[in-house]
């Protein structure tokens, strides 16, 4: 009776190894996007371009691979042939080095003063005309 | 004319306004009255408290709330409650580099920001960011289309809008108006450049938001639609804001603070201070006290937007309500704090919100309600001042007729038993104050701001009653108006 139910546990696991291999798109060698993440998936044409599709979730191919990544994190994808940038929340992925760690550090005398200007001061202002 | 007010009378009585017996005024002092020494007592508080001499209550008020804040509530007693529910996403100048995307940012990346925190599953975001100018920028619809995934997954979103614009503008882009999103006024209050305090009210803005008049403020309204079970308490006046001061680990995992030499610190390091060294640092180096690391929990929106299979991240936003905002330099959006010197103003949001949860509904305030009324501090305070009035002044009268010929004890032990004496009955006072004050936290829920004056007041009481104040008054005045007539009487029975 033993020997069976070890029998059992042997197959299920050679059955269910490809399959959690593919998952984690084992096979896929670099970076890669294993999955949608999120409900429906924005493609873009660029890194900071303007959305082009927006794919469902069960239509996200699964094991795309990364081309590249722009600074904004931004992840080039091909998906089916086509190349997209894909915002890296929404999809599962895998990247083969480490990324960078997100750490802070806070001036404690910077409480104290505060900045006397205003960001981009003057940007889009109608320039006067006559007079000085 | 009656006798007693004729020419010759004031004559004698501005006589001895300036030349007063001191005998016959030594033995009146003794016989003050009871309602004499009420009248006096309570005439000295209301000239303190409800005007205000020199900014003094104001002052003592708000330096209060401060090392309240700093000594007590904050490292001791305010409870965690709504920091385990209420996080901010920050998007701060780092993030900007980190991310290589100039502010502003485009709608569309406004709304991956958003998307990738929808993707963490929160129980409702509020973005205090305002999207109000006209600018050219065709990613509007992924905004419009953003909101609409939020309303698909049942989570609340709130924006907020400008409260300036001229009128008939709309308070943010029509496009995002159009959506009917929920849209509040991000207002906050500063008194004496410190944020201390929060409204309780708000512009209406939004679709169909003038038929909802009067609107709560910003951190109220979410409150409302969030916590139906614990129902807000009818406000009025002003929220205190109680400032919490044990920054949130997580935070600690991934700040750090630099001092003016240059030394990197814990987060914790500033916190991890005892009673004794907090209460001098308090008073004579608060800046040392304070924290640079927020309270609340944050979570920077590089990690947000990088998608990072982040536990902790999971847990900071996930069925927590999460504040959107931004802390960049140039941007005026920052507050100074009693706790934590100058910070983005969407923690004061956050905060608000913190105590609302933490209080079930019902914040400190500025103000106490009894039904349908509602008192002001002053006239809260100058209510409160009565019972201490009465059993200190019941105390001095009942001691005054109950006075004998003192007996004989050697002087050392005079003096020692008279200082313990003064001592004593300055702290009766005290706490007596204390007391009524801490009943009014904990009924009326009115914040130590808005009772420590009774204690100040308490204790001058202490002071006037053990110098015998009023029964000097009492027996001057009566020498002045009345003490020669009965002399006068008493001569002539004399047969002087």
């Amino acid at each position: 009776m033993r020997s069976w139910f070890a029998y059992a546990v042997l197959a299920g696991a050679m059955i269910a190894a490809p399959v959690l291999a593919e998952e984690d798109c084992a096979s896929t060698q670099g970076d890669v996007a294993i999955a949608a993440r999120t409900p429906q998936v924005d493609l873009y044409d660029a890194a900071m371009g303007r959305r082009v599709m927006t794919l469902d979730q069960d239509k996200f191919p699964a094991c795309a691979p990364i081309v590249a990544r722009a600074p904004n994190m931004m992840l080039e994808v091909d998906v089916n042939g086509t190349k997209y940038w894909v915002p890296p929340h929404m999809v599962k992925y895998r990247f083969a080095g480490n990324l960078p760690p997100v750490c802070r550090n806070l001036a404690m005398g910077s409480n104290d003063t505060k900045v006397g200007s205003t960001r981009g001061l003057g940007e889009g202002c109608p320039k006067p005309s006559g007079g000085k | 004319m009656p006798r007693h007010f004729s020419g010759d009378y004031l004559l004698r009585a501005a006589e001895r306004a300036r030349r007063p017996d001191r005998e016959h005024m030594q033995s009146l002092r003794r016989r003050v009255p009871y309602w004499f020494v009420v009248i006096l007592l309570f005439g000295f508080a209301a000239v303190q408290i409800i005007l205000n001499p020199f900014g003094f209550s104001d002052l003592t008020q708000r330096y209060t709330q401060d090392i309240a804040d700093l000594l007590i509530d904050g490292p001791y007693l305010y409870p965690e409650t709504g920091r385990e529910q209420v996080s901010v996403a920050l998007v701060d100048d780092a993030s900007l580099r980190s991310l290589g995307m100039p502010w502003p940012w485009s709608y569309g990346a406004q709304a991956r920001g958003l998307d990738a925190l929808l993707a963490e599953k929160p129980r409702a975001v509020v973005v205090d960011v305002m999207f109000v100018d006209p600018r050219k920028d065709d990613t509007i619809s992924e905004l419009v289309d953003e909101i609409g995934r939020y309303r698909k997954a049942g989570v609340p979103l709130y924006l907020v809008g400008a409260t300036d614009v001229p009128a008939g503008a709309p308070p943010l882009r029509r496009e995002l108006l159009a959506t009917g999103v929920r849209v509040l006024d991000p207002g906050i209050l500063v008194n004496q450049g410190i944020v201390r305090q929060y409204p309780v009210s708000g512009s209406c803005l939004g679709a169909g938001a003038r038929n909802r008049a009067p609107c709560l403020s910003l951190a109220l309204a979410v409150y409302r639609d969030l916590y139906p079970q614990q129902p807000l308490a009818p406000l009025r006046g002003l929220m205190e804001l109680v400032w919490g001061t044990r920054a949130n680990p997580f935070n600690a995992k991934w700040m750090s603070v630099t001092d003016e030499n240059g030394a990197v610190h814990a987060c914790a390091e500033h916190q991890d201070i005892g009673w004794s060294a907090r209460m001098w640092l308090a008073f004579f180096d608060p800046a040392s006290v304070r924290s640079a690391c927020p309270y609340t929990s944050v979570i920077p929106a590089e990690s947000l937007i990088e998608g990072r299979d982040d536990a902790d991240i999971a847990r900071l936003a996930k069925n927590h309500i999460v504040f959107y905002g931004a802390s960049l330099s140039g941007v005026q959006d920052r507050s100074f704090t009693p706790v934590n010197g100058l910070i983005a103003s969407v923690f004061v949001h956050a905060m608000a919100l913190d105590n609302l949860i933490t209080f079930h509904g019902r914040p400190q305030q500025n103000v106490v309600t009894l039904g349908s009324l509602t008192l002001d501090n002053n006239t809260a305070q100058a209510l409160a001042v009565l019972p201490i009035i009465l059993i200190l002044g019941w105390i001095h009268v009942r001691g005054l007729r109950r006075a004998g010929a003192a007996r004989e004890r050697g002087a050392t032990l005079e003096y020692v038993l008279g200082k313990l004496l003064e001592k004593a009955w300055h702290w009766f006072a005290f706490a007596l104050a204390l007391a009524v004050g801490l009943a009014l936290t904990v009924w009326a829920g009115l914040s130590v701001a808005n009772w420590v004056q009774v204690v100040f007041v308490s204790v001058e009481f202490a002071a006037l009653l053990l110098v015998g104040l009023p029964g000097a008054v009492w027996a001057y005045l009566h020498h002045v108006a009345v003490g020669i007539r009965q002399l006068e009487v008493v001569q002539k029975e004399q047969g002087a």
